[in-house]
C-alpha cells in the first residue's frame, strides 16, 4: 500500500477516534500535539488502526513507536 | 537518616563536596558508598535485602540480554520479578494474609500452623523494588542494554535521594547520567538548592502543620462530628501533596545539586479538570510506571473488548496501585474508586468532548473551574479511604459528613497556619500554571529580590516549621 494511501486512511482513523475533523497528520506528530491522545485513548486508536488495515501489532512494536511517522512506517511493513 | 534530620543537613553537603572532588571516573563510587551509608544508617540489616534485589536484577538482566530465544528471556524476566517481589511480599503482605487466614480458619475451628508475625517494613522497599522490576522489563523489551557494571546497577537501585520515597526513576534516565562526567555547574547547584528549600517549606511548614489537625481528627473519629471530618477530608489531599510533593522536591533538588536530572513527581495537580488529567499530574513517577508496566500490557491484551477492555485494564491497574500502597482493604477500595472514576470518564469522554464543542466551553474559565472543583471533591472523597484506619472508620466518616453537622473542632492556630500555607502553595502553582516564567521570586533577575525571597522562605521555615516527629507519609508504603 502506498504511503499516501496509508496516511489518508490513518487520518480518517485519527479524526474518528479523537472526534476532531481538523487533524492533519505529520511524521513528527506525537500525543503531545493532539487533545485527548492519552494512554486511555491510545489503545482505542491502536484497535481502530488494526481493524482498518487488517493488521495486528505486537506490544513491543507499540512501545517503540515514538511518533506518527514511525506508526505509518510500521503499518506500511505490515499491510 | 531522613531529609528533615540534622544528620542529613551535614551528610548531604559533605557528599556533594566529595562527589565533585572525586576523580571523574570514580564519582559513581562516591555516590554508591554514600547511598549505602545513607541506607545502613536507617537499619543495617535491611541492606541485605537491597543487595539481594540488586544482585538478582543484575544477574537476570544480563541473562535476558544474552538469551537467544524469547521463551528463555521471558523465563528469566519472570524469575527476576518473582525473586525481587518476594521480600516485598513477605514484609508488606505476609502478615496481613496470615492474619486473614488465621481468622478465616478459626471460624471453621481449624488452627493455622504459622504464628502471627509482624515485621517493620524496610523503608523504601516498595520504591526500589519497582525500580528494579522496571529496569528488568526495559531490558526484556530491548529498550536498553543490560548494564555490565554491578556497581552502577547497585547505585541505580540504592541512589540515596530516591530510595526512601522515590520518585520512582527509570534506568534509561539514570544509568547514562551516572556514567557521564558532570562538571560542577553553578546553575545546577542553585536550582537544586531552590527546589530543596521549597520542598522543606512544603513539608515542614505546610504538610506537618496540616498533619496536626488531620491526625487529631482521624485519630478518634468516633468523637468527631461531620464538620470536623469534612475539614480534615478537605485538608488531607493538601497534606499528602505537601508531604510527598515536598519530599520529591528535596530528592530532585539533592540530585540536581550533583548535576543529575530526576523525573518530576507532581505537576500542579489541583488545577486538573478531570481525573485522567489529575493522574497525569499526581505522583507522576508511580503512575507512569504503572501505565508502562501494568496498564499498557493489560489494555493491549484486552483491546478486542474496545472501551470495556480499557475499563478492565484501568480497574486492575488501580487495584495494583491500591495494593502497592498497603496491605489493607481500605487501599483496595481506594484503588477501585480511582479505577471507577477513570473508567466513567473513559466511557463518557466522547460525549463530554461533543458537549464542550457544541457549547464552546473549551475556553470558558467558569466551566474549567467547576471541573477543577469536581475533580478535587472526587479525589478528596476517595482519600478518606486512603487515610482512615479501617473500612468501618471510612464509612463512619462519610456518614457523619452527610448527616451530622455542628460546630467543628477548631484549633485556630493550626488551621490558620495550614490555610495560609495551602494558599501560598496554590498561588505559586497558579503562577506556574498560567504565568510560567513571570513574577518569579527565586529566579528574579534582580539579586536583591532573589536573596530577599531566599531569606524570607528560610525564616518562614525556621519560625513556622513543625520540627517534631517529621516522618513522611509515604515511608509507610
Amino acid at each position: 500500500m502506498e504511503r499516501a494511501v496509508i496516511i489518508n486512511k490513518l487520518s480518517d482513523v485519527f479524526r474518528k477516534v479523537f472526534n476532531n475533523d481538523e487533524i492533519e497528520l505529520r511524521d513528527d506528530l506525537t500525543a503531545n500535539h493532539i487533545d485527548n491522545w492519552d494512554s486511555l485513548s491510545h489503545m482505542i486508536l491502536v484497535t481502530e488502526i488494526e481493524r482498518t488495515f487488517c493488521i495486528k501489532f505486537k506490544l513491543k512494536e507499540l512501545n517503540k513507536m515514538r511518533n506518527v511517522g514511525e506508526m505509518i512506517e510500521m503499518i506500511g511493513q505490515k499491510v | 537518616m531522613v531529609f528533615t534530620s540534622l544528620n542529613f543537613l551535614l551528610f548531604f553537603p559533605l557528599v556533594a563536596l566529595l562527589y565533585y572532588i572525586s576523580p571523574k571516573k570514580w564519582r559513581w563510587v562516591t555516590l554508591l558508598v554514600a547511598s549505602f551509608f545513607f541506607y545502613i544508617n536507617i537499619k543495617p540489616v535491611y541492606v541485605l535485602l537491597l543487595i539481594g534485589v540488586t544482585c538478582s536484577t543484575y544477574v537476570f538482566t544480563i541473562l535476558i540480554s544474552n538469551a537467544r530465544d524469547d521463551s528463555r528471556r521471558t523465563l528469566y524476566l519472570v524469575l527476576n520479578i518473582i525473586l525481587v517481589l518476594l521480600p516485598l511480599f513477605f514484609f508488606k503482605y505476609f502478615s496481613t494474609i496470615n492474619t486473614i487466614m488465621i481468622r478465616l480458619l478459626e471460624n471453621w475451628s481449624l488452627h493455622w500452623p504459622l504464628p502471627e508475625i509482624k515485621y517493620m517494613l524496610p523503608l523504601g522497599i516498595s520504591f526500589y523494588t519497582f525500580m528494579a522490576i522496571g529496569y528488568s522489563i526495559d531490558v526484556y523489551n530491548e529498550e536498553l542494554d543490560a548494564e555490565r557494571n554491578l556497581g552502577l546497577v547497585a547505585l541505580f537501585i540504592s541512589f540515596f535521594p530516591l530510595i526512601l520515597s522515590g520518585p520512582i526513576e527509570r534506568a534509561k534516565n539514570m544509568l547514562p547520567q551516572f556514567r557521564d562526567y558532570r562538571p560542577i555547574n553553578y546553575e545546577n547547584v542553585t536550582a537544586g538548592l531552590k527546589l530543596m528549600v521549597w520542598g522543606y517549606f512544603m513539608k515542614l511548614v505546610v504538610a506537618d502543620r496540616i498533619g496536626i489537625y488531620v491526625d487529631l481528627v482521624y485519630g478518634d473519629i468516633s468523637t468527631q462530628n461531620g464538620s470536623s471530618l469534612i475539614i480534615a477530608a478537605v485538608l488531607y489531599p493538601f497534606q499528602v501533596y505537601a508531604d510527598l510533593g515536598g519530599y520529591s522536591l528535596i530528592a530532585i533538588g539533592t540530585a540536581r545539586v550533583m548535576g543529575l536530572d530526576v523525573i518530576q513527581n507532581f505537576k500542579r495537580p489541583f488545577f486538573s479538570t478531570s481525573m485522567a488529567e489529575f493522574w497525569r499530574r499526581w505522583h507522576i513517577s508511580l503512575i507512569s510506571w504503572l501505565t508502562d508496566y501494568v496498564y499498557t500490557p493489560l489494555s493491549f491484551r484486552f483491546r478486542k473488548y474496545k472501551i470495556w477492555g480499557i475499563v478492565i485494564a484501568l480497574m486492575l491497574t488501580f487495584l495494583v496501585s491500591g495494593i502497592w500502597h498497603g496491605a489493607a482493604l481500605t487501599f483496595v477500595i481506594w484503588g477501585l474508586m480511582q479505577g471507577t472514576f477513570l473508567s466513567l470518564e473513559a466511557v463518557t469522554n466522547k460525549k463530554r468532548t461533543s458537549f464542550e464543542q457544541k457549547y464552546n466551553l473549551s475556553a470558558n474559565k467558569i466551566y474549567h473551574l467547576a471541573w477543577m472543583i469536581i475533580t478535587f471533591v472526587l479525589f478528596a472523597s476517595s482519600q478518606i479511604f486512603g487515610r482512615a484506619a479501617t473500612i468501618d472508620d471510612a464509612l463512619l466518616v462519610y456518614r457523619r459528613i452527610l448527616t451530622e453537622t455542628g460546630s467543628p473542632y477548631l484549633d485556630l492556630t493550626t488551621l490558620l497556619y495550614s490555610f495560609i500555607g495551602i494558599l501560598i502553595i496554590l498561588l505559586k502553582d497558579f503562577k506556574d500554571e498560567y504565568f510560567q516564567g513571570k513574577m518569579s521570586f527565586f529566579s528574579n533577575s534582580r539579586a536583591w529580590i532573589r536573596y530577599s525571597a531566599y531569606l524570607t522562605i528560610i525564616f518562614i521555615i525556621l519560625l513556622f516549621g513543625v520540627f517534631k516527629g517529621n516522618s513522611f507519609i509515604y515511608f509507610q508504603f
